[in-house]
């Protein structure tokens, strides 16, 4: 469950990595095109339905960006949605008010989730990017009492 | 629907009426504007019509012109005919947006009734707000009379609007000398400025909600030189798209217009190169030295500035003796642009004739026909000795010691 | 106008996404909350413009976009022109019947920072205000220029050290306290003006959805607790921002109509103000002793603020 419900085209490159086309290819205008398809109805639609443009910065990732990644914790969340109300970077997929997991292609590791959870234990915690989900779940401290 | 007005065979119009009439008959979606003298009265004349139902699009006062400007990109980006007019400080203010609007290539039309630049503060016509947007990757067109104003404005939404080119245009006038007096137009009917001019046919527009877009992304120097080069070459490909439209519009007009204007250059020993006004007032001179003296004296005058006609000009130029560059704008410790562009087109000829500089009518300054006629007597004196008699670049109509710089180093 | 529902977060959860990831904000940014809340409150067409700022420079710069909705940029000061350039366009096309997709629901949406909005975008903001235009502007307020470093913007508070009003040995840093941006909008003839912080997330999106469904020129000043130029850890953003509110340096209230005041929120426990402040490094000068005076000032102009809302409140004028 590292990457839940990833379209095709999500992350596909890093930040740079685009080909660098010459003045004749560059678009007229300076204008980006974010979809490839008829989009009239895209606030209908998921992610996974979308015909995204490589002009999306949906298709590029900022992994690199992260040293600490949120893992997901499935048996202690309530599926309460703040982690995807507040996440900035539009990295908690949640589908039919459930959580599904993060996005660790667009995932910062600014650790807002971490923060807003608000289960005991938590069902999101930061650990090393190196570190796998499985082996971070393996750890997963028990529940608190409760400060103060 | 907006009523038409049936317009008279030949109308009395200043430029600054015809202008507006011509945005009237363009039937333009948005106008995003903001007066200052001179050009003021495009846009009250916009309004008037407007009042009396003769404009269906949406007329927008804004606080400032560089607003004005602003509002033009958001409306043009939305996919719909825009236009507006300014002058002098108010093209100064909008010269930011300028910039922007070529960048993101939108067809905007600005009217421009040419007036100086502050300080000191002058409300009479010159060059200088007209020098001031060479760079801005607009077309720029100037009209030398009030029928020059509104036969270029249903060019320039045709040049703009044209999907190769998809570039704002310039339609300039001089202040007060054109945009306030005058004179004698032939208009076209409603109907057929309108067919002349066609529909708008938009493009990446913000209003397609099948196909969202994004206008004035962000490049830095991995892609901004890409950009950049390929709105110049857009530019640079204005050129033919231009005497394309000018041939049309000779068939329902016929007028005949080019990019660079050249009259009685044939046999031409001394030429003037000058916009604006100055145009006529020099074919003036030139005819009248032609019968009373014998100089053969002709003018030229770029109705294209940008796309700068370095080719056509070159072809008017390169058989003369000499040439007197006028420049209407304070050259801020340069040579003028004229003289400068023009120098630089006949310098790969064979026969480089001889080009000096006149700074002349800054801030309404007149300009006389005897003032022109001793300079093509310059001219000549220049062609007869084969070298420059006088310093390169000269003020003339000032008062005080003679300003002059540069002496020629030819023959040493 | 098609409303997500807001009434509790699961029911909001199921909105669509429009602002993508991978724009280049800082990690923890409250920018992207507060964008993307507006943007999954309604699921009707967007014609967006943003001024020149943090925003812009990371969610659209070449070949990528953010935005899957239209988006429009020109220049530092214009956004609030770039839209009723847009809008004025739409009622243009509508009237003549151009438009590709003629009944399709569209709100016009501007957002502009502090910077953009408080200070030289001011007269642009104004005039689209006082014309009248429908639409919807956002103020990303972060009191400073977060995007060139964290220079002072007439919406940095007293005593926060920047770049350009530094604390240092003979100074506390911004002498002067925020302008009322919410006054003066409502004065400027805004429809609805609302002060909103992204902590509060129903808050605001209440406000956006009233301000989205208003006729009319709507202001909104959003609070966007600025991790890099606060000086937080980025994972504190709604910590911060929750000591704002609950201190009431950030009251939440709306303006309907220039006249009709009502507060938004009340705090159950209402914190001391310099518990928000100790939270931040741009305050952190203000704990010296011979800065207390600010720290008292800071107090006093927040209870005087919060009195004269109340009283606003209750008068109904």
């Amino acid at each position: 469950m590292s990457n839940v419900l990833s379209n095709e085209k999500r992350g596909m490159r890093e930040l740079g990595a685009e080909k660098k086309v010459g003045w004749n290819e560059v678009t007229h205008g300076v204008v980006l095109h974010s979809f490839e398809d008829d989009a009239a109805d895209i606030a209908l639609r998921k992610a996974e339905d979308r015909k995204y443009s490589e002009f999306s910065s949906y298709t590029a990732t900022v992994a690199s960006w992260r040293v600490i990644k949120p893992v997901y914790n499935r048996d202690i969340c309530i599926d309460c949605q703040n982690c995807w109300v507040w996440c900035p970077d539009s990295s908690i997929i949640s589908r039919d008010k459930q959580i599904l997991g993060i996005d660790y292609d667009h995932c910062k590791g600014c650790g807002v989730c971490v923060e807003v959870c608000p289960t005991n234990p938590k069902s999101l915690l930061m650990f090393g990017e190196a570190l796998s989900s499985d082996d971070a779940i393996a750890q997963w401290p028990v529940k608190e009492k409760k400060e103060k | 629907m907006a009523e038409k007005i049936d317009l008279q065979e030949i109308e009395v119009w200043d430029g600054n009426y015809a202008a507006a009439q011509a945005m009237r008959q363009a039937q333009i979606d948005v106008v995003a504007a903001y007066p200052i003298t001179p050009s003021t009265p495009i846009v009250e004349g916009y309004a008037n019509f407007m009042a009396d139902g003769y404009i269906d699009g949406e007329f927008v006062m804004v606080e400032s012109e560089h607003a004005a400007m602003s509002g033009c990109v958001g409306a043009a980006a939305a996919g719909g005919r825009v236009a507006t007019a300014t002058s002098s400080q108010g093209f100064a203010l909008m010269v930011e947006v300028l910039y922007q609007a070529s960048g993101m290539r939108l067809p905007i039309v600005l009217n421009v009734a040419n007036r100086a630049l502050a300080a000191p503060l002058n409300v009479r016509g010159d060059h200088s707000d007209m020098y001031l947007g060479r760079d801005s990757g607009w077309v720029q067109i100037d009209a030398f009379n009030a029928q020059e104003v509104y036969d270029m404005n249903l060019c320039a939404f045709r040049v703009g609007e044209h999907h190769d080119i998809r570039l704002p245009v310039m339609v300039h006038q001089d202040g007060f000398v054109t945009s306030h007096t005058a004179q004698n137009v032939r208009p076209l009917s409603d109907d057929d400025a309108y067919k002349f001019i066609g529909e708008y046919k938009p493009m990446d527009e913000l209003l397609d909600f099948s196909r969202p877009v994004t206008h004035g992304a962000q490049t830095e120097e991995d892609w901004h030189f890409e950009h950049k080069a390929r709105q110049h070459k857009a530019l640079m490909d204005a050129r033919p798209v231009i005497e394309s439209v000018f041939a049309e519009f000779e068939k329902v007009s016929g007028r005949k217009y080019k990019r660079v204007e050249s009259y009685m250059i044939e046999d031409a020993e001394v030429i003037i190169v000058a916009l604006g006004s100055t145009v006529e007032s020099a074919r003036l001179a030139a005819q009248q030295l032609r019968d009373e003296e014998g100089i053969k004296a002709g003018v030229v005058g770029p109705r294209v500035i940008r796309p700068f006609p370095f080719d056509a000009i070159r072809d008017a130029l390169e058989n003369c003796k000499a040439i007197g560059a006028m420049d209407r704008s304070c050259p801020g410790g340069a040579l003028g642009m004229l003289f400068n562009e023009v120098s630089a087109a006949v310098y790969t000829t064979a026969k480089r004739p001889l080009v000096t500089n006149y700074i002349y009518g800054l801030g309404g300054r007149d300009l006389a026909i005897v003032d022109i006629k001793a300079i093509f007597r310059e001219l000549k004196a220049n062609a007869d000795a084969g070298k420059i008699t006088t310093q390169i670049q000269q003020f003339i109509g000032l008062r005080g010691p003679k300003l002059a710089f540069f002496e020629t180093r030819e023959g040493k | 106008m098609a409303i997500t529902s807001v009434k509790n977060l699961k029911e909001f959860s199921t909105s669509n996404d429009r602002f993508e990831g991978a724009h280049l904000l800082c990690p923890g940014c409250a920018h992207s909350m507060i964008v993307r809340e507006l943007m999954n409150c309604t699921d009707d067409n967007l014609v967006i413009s943003t001024n020149t700022g943090c925003l812009e420079v990371s969610t659209a710069v070449y070949p990528y976009t953010s935005w899957d909705t239209s988006w429009i940029h020109i220049g530092f000061e214009n956004a609030a022109t770039a839209a009723a350039g847009a809008e004025a366009m739409y009622k243009a096309r509508k009237r003549k019947g151009t438009l590709k997709n003629p009944d399709a629901p569209v709100k016009f949406v501007a957002f502009g920072g502090d910077g953009s909005t408080y200070d030289i975008g001011f007269q642009w903001l104004s005039g689209a205000v006082e014309r009248g235009h429908n639409f919807t502007y956002i103020c990303l307020d972060n009191e400073n220029y977060a995007n060139t470093g964290g220079q002072r913007s007439s919406a940095t508070p007293i005593g926060a050290s920047t770049t350009t009003a530094p604390a240092g040995r003979v100074s506390y840093g911004e002498k002067r306290n925020k302008k009322d941006m919410l006054a003066i909008m409502a004065a400027n003839g805004a429809s609805y003006v609302a002060q909103v912080a992204p902590n509060k997330w129903k808050n605001m999106a209440q406000a956006f959805q009233k301000a989205l469904s208003t006729d009319g020129p709507c202001y909104i000043n959003a609070m966007s607790a600025c991790t890099t130029e606060w000086k937080f850890d980025p994972k504190d953003t709604i910590n911060i921002s929750d000591l704002a509110t609950d201190s009431l340096a950030f009251p939440l209230y709306e303006i309907i109509n220039g006249t009709e005041l009502n507060i938004t929120y009340r705090p159950k426990n209402v914190l001391p103000v310099k518990d928000y402040l100790a939270a931040q490094g741009r305050f952190k000068h203000l704990f010296k002793p011979e800065n207390a005076h600010v720290l008292e000032e800071w107090q006093k102009r927040v209870d005087e603020k919060w009195e004269y809302l109340q009283r606003r409140e209750e008068a109904r004028v």
